[in-house]
This record gives C-alpha cells, structure tokens and sequence, in this order.
C-alpha cells in the first residue's frame, strides 16, 4: 500500500493507493493518527482519497473507524471521497456509511468539511 | 489483555456464577465462534473480505479456544466467514469450556459445583476478581452506547457480538435496549467478521424455520 500527503484549502489530503489489508493496516493506522494530529494543530480538515485503493479488509477497515474517531476526538472535519466500487461493497456491508461522511468525489467531500476549493 | 472471546463469555455469566441461558443458544455459539476469528484477525492470524476468510498464520496464538478455530479453518478450504461461523457452532460447547478454564487460569473466575434438591449438581463460575473485567466489559458497552462520540473498534465489535449473541439483556433491561436500538445499529458491529456472523444467524434461522414448517405439513 502506497501513501501521500498534500495540504491546500486548509486541507489535509491522505491519498491511499492499493490493498489496505492485516500487513497494511499498522503503519497505515499510525500515518492516519499523524496526520490527524498535525491537522488538528494546523486547523486543518482530513479528508481521505480512496480513488486507487484498490482493497479494504477486515483489519483495514478498523483503520477508517479509529482515523474516524480521532478526527471527531480531536474536532477536524473528517471525511472519504471517491471510493473504488470494491471498497465501497465493504463500507455498504459494513455500515461505515452511517458512521462516516462518504462523498462521490473531491469536490463534494470539500463542500462537507466546510472547504471550498 | 482479555480477548473479545473471554469478555463475551464473561458476559454470559450471571451474578451468582450460573451461565445465561442464552449462552445455550445457537445465536450465541455463532457470536462465540465469531469473536474467536476476531481475536485470530487481531492476532494477524486470518483476515477477512467479502470473498472469504484467509489464513495468514498457522503459529498458536497461546489460546485454546481461537488455536482450534484457527486449525480447522486452516484445514478448510477458503470460504466466507458466514460459512465458518455456520460450520464450527457446534464447537461451541468446547470452545466456552477452554474460554472458561482459560479465565480460571487467569483468576478471573473458579469453578463450583453447588448442589440443589440433594441430588442434582449444578456447575457454576462464580467470578473471582471482584467482578472487575466483566463490570469493564460491561461498562465499555454502556458507556458506548449513552455517548454520542464514535467507538473504538473493540467495543463496536463486543456491542455487535453481544446483540447478536443475545447477552445485552442480560444486564440490560429490555425497554433500555429497545430505547438504544437505533445507537445499537449505527455503532455496533462495524467490522466484517461480525456481519458474517450476522449473515450466520439469519442462514441458521431461516434453516431451523424451514424445518419447522417441513415438519408441520
């Protein structure tokens, strides 16, 4: 799993790329939680690019609820765009739609964190 | 560190040490047999996705009750977790008995025989520690439940093993978990392993209500 980083408007973009299972899920769980963080102390909001991730296991999927959970902890406008149709089958199966703010795309996703691009 | 299998059978232990009712049933073997491949997944043993539940360790992980599971489902062709939990149900009885005798280990309960009507003799776990995990467990829940903020991961998982295992009742009453069903269903079992032993349920139901109507005509 690959992972980059890019801040405009006030945003923090996490762009995610390839299989986000067991082996993945660690070191992926730490960059969240560090960006997070570090948005938080900018007054940054996170939003999450799933448009290459490819796959979203059991134990990657735990990584969205704790990214999740810091973000509202932590009072950053959090949310995930652009979900690849497999992934979105994990997160409708799962019921993280209920839980987290997923939007068709980028744009959308920016208009929710209450940025404008 | 308890495991999502030890706190779930802590929960179906009643407060003079007798085992919940419920704890008889198949929803809750399916609940047990699912924390088991929980607590395997937490322990990069398996990880789970819609196609099926894959073996990414055989290595013992130490407990009883999850190194059974893990070697049967290592034996087992891939398939969903809802075809596992369906298939190892039956283990249920052995996989509560190591789960208990682990926690005795522990000292988190013992076991005793206590004797009614002169005769019969009723096994019971009577709760060592001052009850302290099984209050945590059941307080995590709770306190997930009554706030408005997002869960951890462990605590949606234990909210969704304990609905579908039929034990919130056991220590909540049925009004207070029909006022909190919506929260129950919007942070309960967020996780994969869980909604296959969902899926589980549903299957097994759907099974057991067709034999009754197979058995009426």
């Amino acid at each position: 799993m690959n992972v980059t980083h890019d801040n405009d408007h006030k945003t923090t973009t996490i762009h995610a790329t390839g299989r986000l299972d067991f082996e993945a899920a660690g070191a992926f769980q730490k960059d969240l939680e560090a960006s997070i963080a570090a948005a938080a102390a900018a007054g940054n909001a996170v939003l999450l690019d799933c448009a290459t991730l490819d796959y979203v296991s059991s134990a990657g999927l735990r990584v969205f609820l704790v990214g999740a959970r810091a973000a509202k902890a932590a009072n950053v406008p959090f949310a995930v765009y652009a979900l690849t149709a497999a992934v979105k089958e994990v997160f409708d199966v799962s019921g993280f739609g209920r839980i987290i703010d997923v939007l068709a795309d980028r744009a959308g996703a920016l208009e929710k964190v209450g940025r404008s691009a | 560190m308890i495991s999502l299998t030890e706190e779930l059978t802590l929960l179906a232990v009643e407060d003079d040490g007798r085992i919940a009712y419920t704890a008889g049933s198949p929803n809750f073997a399916m609940a047990l047999v699912g924390a088991c491949i929980v607590d395997l997944n937490k322990a990069g043993r398996v990880d789970a996705d819609l196609q099926g539940l894959n073996v990414l360790s055989t290595e013992p992980t130490g407990l009883e009750a999850q190194d059974r599971v893990l070697e049967v489902i290592a034996a087992g062709p891939v398939q969903t977790t809802e075809r596992w939990v369906l298939e190892l149900q039956g283990d249920s009885p052995d996989l509560v008995r190591m789960t208990l005798a682990h926690l005795q280990r522990r000292g988190i309960l013992h076991q005793a025989e206590k004797r009614f009507l002169w005769a019969l003799r009723a096994r019971r776990y009577p709760i060592d520690d001052g009850g302290k995990e099984q209050k945590e467990a059941k307080l995590r829940i709770l306190a997930a439940l009554l706030s408005e903020g997002l869960p951890t991961p462990d605590d949606s998982m234990l909210i969704g093993l304990a609905v579908a295992g039929g034990l919130l009742e056991a220590f909540m009453s049925k009004s207070e978990v029909a006022r909190l069903a919506e929260r129950i269903a919007e942070i309960g079992g967020l996780d994969l392993v869980v909604r296959g032993v969902e899926s589980a349920i549903r299957a097994d139901a759907e099974v057991r209500a067709h034999a009754i109507m197979l058995s009426i005509h």
